[in-house]
């Protein structure tokens, strides 16, 4: 292959990529295809780099089946994804961390932590960079012999660092879903896998003649050539796994595409079964190819152990396919390290040491910067290769990063596992590590010197073993121990510990509830705009206020509290954690007052619930108690609420949200102070006045007036941070209004005395005048005086009948079941009823037909049921328009007779017709009716054995009432059918 | 969460145990692709234990 047709075909591929990013774009592929989970398994196939094509068949040559230690690590870590990597990726998106670097200067509150790891990456992933730069520049020469290689890697380079800088640096923001970097990785995680599975079929099938032959050959004529494969020990082994366990989600071009890009939790879950099926499909062509070039005589001196895929076959076809899948491998990985590189330079270099403060245009000048270090770190990897690289294998560069990157394994398991650590022990140890690393083979490869080993006392036996192995078993161990010592012998500062607690994944996170000197979202802008400028605070503080779905006027301090993290968070992404610190601490500080900061037990409440499955054993148990006693007082039937002891709202349960109709949601968090109206001003009575108990206040709420009684308790734990006051809101405005009705009914029932008394009184002297009207008649023979005799003792007669009416009527309330049961004419009855109606004055014009017939016999008590139509008749009036008629009518029904009274009126309203029995229910106006007549009515019925029902309206008209009573002809027919309802 | 403690034990103890099955893979008598049919099965495990996980959050 000419030079000219290698370069035709590296920059065809490369330009496809271009077509492909273009595609994704402009949204030419459908975005289902682009955001399907197999897409994010496929780019974290980023992690098998050229090393997966070239470096394996190295190993493999070297070690036999130990290059699937490269395989095997990545899949270790990837199946521990619910226990490690989600971990990790919960708090990268909560914080917005998008690096190694963010991560540890965020749990060790030190921009020198991400100073350093970021150096320590770079210093690590400097000969992984130059191993796939290495790889294009070793291919050169083998397929054109003649071109310069490192020319061709260069222009190859330049290409790939365009194409970074054009797909992967369009957002400032390094913490986002970038679609068309992670569908073109993808698109070249298919390619590589592909190509090499083709090569490892064309060896299985074209070489050998199947798995059998494979097998055959090993058994015979490969035998000699297998026996010269070095077998690791187990010690090299298990060191190899550790290495590429820890290179799966330390390396920053993986960490990037594990965390940085914000996939969900569940397609990470999910890569714990599908990213191993992908390492073991590109692992399996690796020996067939490695055979089948052996089988068939490739010259391994003369292409090199890492190239003997291109000794496959002379076809282009084949070369041509071995090229492509080694530069997919080494391209993905180079844009990749470039961009997660950049970032952590960006953040923890360049932010550090120029303030971004007073930038005019913020964005824009982080973007150009991004830019310009991508293009500088994939240039710094060319530089790296042309030095140094030229002079070793790809083994010897891929392991050195390896156990460069491994230095930070002990940080980022304390980071999970250990809250204890600090910032003196993580750095104490990484500098010693990295120390070791440096002198044992870092610096050997730069300068060619002899590794510097020292080997501590009993570990003498290691001398004779390879450098790399010796390196990471000394650098690890030294790291950990130093680590573990220094955090044990040294302090732990406060911010340090509450960050620990952040990032521990047994320990929910406490923060403190301080108040904050910024009163809402408008405030956070104005304080922002002077170091992030106008444009961008405002675009920032809107991000985070949509983010959280609050509004721009919210002032209530947990959601103040919320938005400053998630600002604090959103700058993070934007500028690490180092310099978001700086600026929300300068600009958006707490308010330290006398009072000592306090629990924030809502949000360890919220953080609870979210982490509930994450729970087992007694955590478990204890958190089931938690929510049961916390259902106890939010379902409790009596209005709570509860302050913390700086006046803030920590509870507000289900009764009092119904009562005062405000959403607890809505109002947990806020100052009692600005409660909305009238509680704010109600409770606060209750706390400035220390007052323990109020009782029945007037406040009026969107249903009326209401009475409420509070009773207040201080919360006194031993633990005086978690102090507070609780209140009890108790609606006591049905009690009131009963209170008002029985004062009401008790006047009215001294009326009636009255009445009585009054008319008891009458009726002597109306005997007196009866009496001598008969004497009168008996006197004389005068026929006018004898008629004016008989007209005044009609007269008295009348006046008596009404004033036994009205005496039986006040009587009739203190009535002895069955006492004065008699046969009675109904007609009568109702007349009685009537004559008693007459006396009131209404100013009704109101008719009354008495339709009831002469034959209508009942038995009864003749005053309750004289009192049972007067209540009815009452209504029927009250209820009845000027010029109206009451029809009072009767009718034989077996065994007794149907009474009804029906009336003209407006009828009675469907929600209130079933309650009407029932004490102190009206339809009258306040002060009108005592809502005592028809439960007394129902009441005699009963006593009557009769049954009571309301038709309203009557089913043959619009409008009115109807009172529909059966009542017995003889009482004891009526006893056993017709049994009222017990429940009434 | 106990399905993650099933998978720490299990992939400490294949990391621990891995250089004995290193050692029988590379015997000349079994065959070359046995250590792809282990991880193979391996795999269903985890998709078996991954699909399990999924039930139990849901449930």
């Amino acid at each position: 292959m000419s030079a000219a047709q290698l370069f035709l075909l590296g920059i065809g591929y490369l330009s496809l990529l271009f077509l492909a990013a273009l595609a994704v774009e402009r949204g030419w592929v459908p975005i289902r295809l682009v955001r399907h989970p197999a897409v994010y398994t496929l780019a974290l196939g980023v992690y098998a780099s050229a090393w997966a094509i070239y470096g394996s068949l190295e190993l493999a040559s070297q070690a036999g089946y130990g290059y699937l230690a490269y395989y095997l690590g990545p899949a270790g870590a990837f199946l521990l994804a619910s226990v490690l990597l989600v971990p990790i990726q919960r708090l990268t998106r909560t914080y917005q961390l998008s690096s190694l670097a963010d991560l540890f200067a965020f749990r060790f509150r030190s921009r020198w932590v991400g100073t350093l790891i970021t150096l320590v990456s770079l210093l690590a992933v400097l000969p992984l960079l130059a191993l796939q730069i290495q790889t294009l520049g070793d291919v050169t020469r083998v397929l054109t012999g003649t071109a310069s290689p490192a020319l061709m890697a260069l222009a190859f380079s330049a290409v790939i660092a365009l194409f970074a800088i054009l797909f992967g640096a369009r957002h400032t923001r390094l913490h986002a879903r970038h679609d068309t970097l992670l569908a073109v990785i993808a698109l070249e995680s298919l390619i590589k896998l592909l190509a090499l599975l083709a090569l490892g079929a064309f060896a299985l099938f074209a070489i050998f003649e199947g798995p059998a032959s494979v097998q055959a050959w090993l058994a015979g004529p490969g035998a000699a050539i297998q026996a010269e494969v070095t077998r690791l020990d187990p010690g090299q082994w298990r060191t190899l796994l550790l290495l590429f366990f820890a290179a799966a989600f330390l390396m920053p071009h993986l960490f990037h595409m594990a965390f940085a890009e914000t996939l969900s939790r569940r397609t990470l879950q999910q890569a714990s079964w599908s990213l191993p099926l992908y390492l073991l499909l590109l692992a399996l062509p690796v020996p067939l190819i490695l055979w089948g070039a052996q089988r068939v005589g490739a010259d391994s001196a003369a292409l090199g152990a890492a190239y003997l895929a291109y000794g496959l076959s002379e076809s282009p076809w084949i070369q041509g396919l071995v090229f492509i899948a080694g530069l997919a491998a080494a391209s993905g990985t180079l844009i990749l390290i470039a961009l997660a590189l950049s970032g952590m330079m960006l953040n923890h270099w360049v932010l550090v040491a120029h303030s971004p403060i007073h930038q005019p245009d913020l964005y824009h000048w982080l973007r150009w910067l991004r830019r310009a270090l991508i293009a500088a770190v994939i240039f710094g990897g060319w530089l790296f290769y042309r030095i140094v690289g030229i002079h070793h294998d790809l083994m010897t560069l891929g392991i050195v990063a390896f156990v460069g990157m491994a230095q930070c394994l002990p940080g980022i398991l304390a980071v999970l596992y250990w809250p204890g650590a600090n910032r003196k022990g993580m750095l104490s140890g990484l500098v010693v590590g990295v120390a070791i690393w440096l002198l044992g083979m870092w610096l050997p490869l730069l300068t060619g010197m002899t590794p510097r080993i020292l080997l501590p006392p009993g570990l003498e036996l290691l001398a004779n073993e390879p450098d790399w192995y010796v390196v990471t078993l000394v650098s690890l161990a030294t790291n950990i121990l130093t680590f573990i010592l220094v955090s044990l012998l040294t302090r732990t500062s406060e911010g340090e510990r509450a960050a620990a607690e952040a990032c521990s994944v047994d320990a929910v996170i406490r923060p403190k509830r301080l108040p904050l000197d910024a009163r809402n979202g408008a405030e956070f802008i104005q304080r922002l705009a002077p170091v992030l400028g106008e444009e961008v605070a405002r675009r920032e503080v809107e991000r985070a206020l949509e983010a959280l779905r609050i509004s721009p006027q919210e002032g209530r301090p947990y959601a103040l509290r919320r938005l400053r993290d998630r600002l604090q968070a959103n700058l993070s992404g934007l500028m690490g954690p180092s310099v978001a610190q700086d600026i929300v601490d300068s600009y958006l500080p707490y308010r330290r007052g006398a009072q000592e900061p306090t629990d924030d037990i809502h949000f360890v409440e919220s953080r609870l619930e979210a982490y509930r499955s994450r729970l087992t054993g007694l955590a478990r148990e204890l958190d089931g108690l938690r929510r049961y006693h916390r259902r106890i007082l939010t379902r409790l039937p009596v209005g709570l609420c509860a302050f913390g002891v700086d006046d803030e709202l920590l509870m507000w349960n289900d009764a009092l949200a119904e009562l005062s109709g405000i959403d607890g949601a809505s109002v947990v968090g806020s100052r009692r102070t600005d409660l909305p109206a009238p509680w704010g001003e109600l409770l606060g009575r209750m706390f400035d006045e220390r007052q323990d108990h109020l009782y029945k206040q007037e406040v009026r709420l969107d249903g009326g007036v209401r009475y409420l009684s509070l009773r207040r308790a201080e919360l006194q734990a031993d633990d005086a941070v978690r102090g507070g006051t609780v209140v009890l809101v108790e609606d006591h405005s049905e009690m009131k209004w009963l209170e008002e009705e029985l004062v009401h009914a008790a006047r009215l029932a001294s009326i009636g005395q009255l009445a009585a008394g009054v008319a008891h009184e009458i009726g002597n002297p109306i005997t007196g005048i009866s009496s001598l009207a008969q004497n009168l008649r008996y006197d004389t023979d005068d026929p006018q005086l004898l008629e004016t005799a008989e007209q005044i003792q009609q007269l008295t007669d009348r006046v008596s009948r009404i004033v036994s009416s009205l005496v039986g009527f006040a009587h009739g309330g203190r009535h002895v079941q069955g006492q004065a049961f008699a046969t009675l004419a109904l007609r009568e009855v109702v007349e009685d009823a009537l004559h008693l109606i007459h006396l009131a004055r209404s100013g009704q014009d109101v008719t009354y037909r008495n339709l009831c017939p002469g034959g209508c016999h009942i038995e009864g008590d003749a005053q309750r049921l004289v009192q049972v139509f007067v209540n009815l008749l009452n209504n029927a009036r009250d209820a009845s328009p000027d010029g109206g008629e009451v029809l009072i009518e009767a009718s034989r029904e077996g065994n007794g007779v149907c009474v009804t009274v029906t009336d003209e009126g407006q009828g009675i309203d469907a929600s209130i017709r079933d309650h009407l029995f029932e004490p102190f229910t009206t339809t009258k106006a306040p002060g009108e009716g005592t809502g005592l007549g028809l439960p007394l009515v129902y009441s005699i019925i009963a006593e009557h054995h009769g049954q009571i029902h309301i038709e309203s309206p009557p089913p043959e008209r619009e409008r009115g009432t109807r009172i529909l009573m059966w009542l017995p002809t003889n009482r004891e027919d009526g006893k056993h059918p017709h049994e009222p309802d017990s429940d009434r | 969460m106990y399905l993650y403690r099933l998978m720490l034990f299990l992939v400490f103890g294949g990391y621990l145990l891995s250089p004995l099955l290193m050692s029988g893979w590379a015997s000349p008598d079994s065959a070359w692709y046995r250590p792809f049919l282990i991880w193979g099965g391996l795999i269903a495990l985890s998709l078996w234990l991954e699909q399990k996980r999924k039930l139990d959050e849901h449930g």
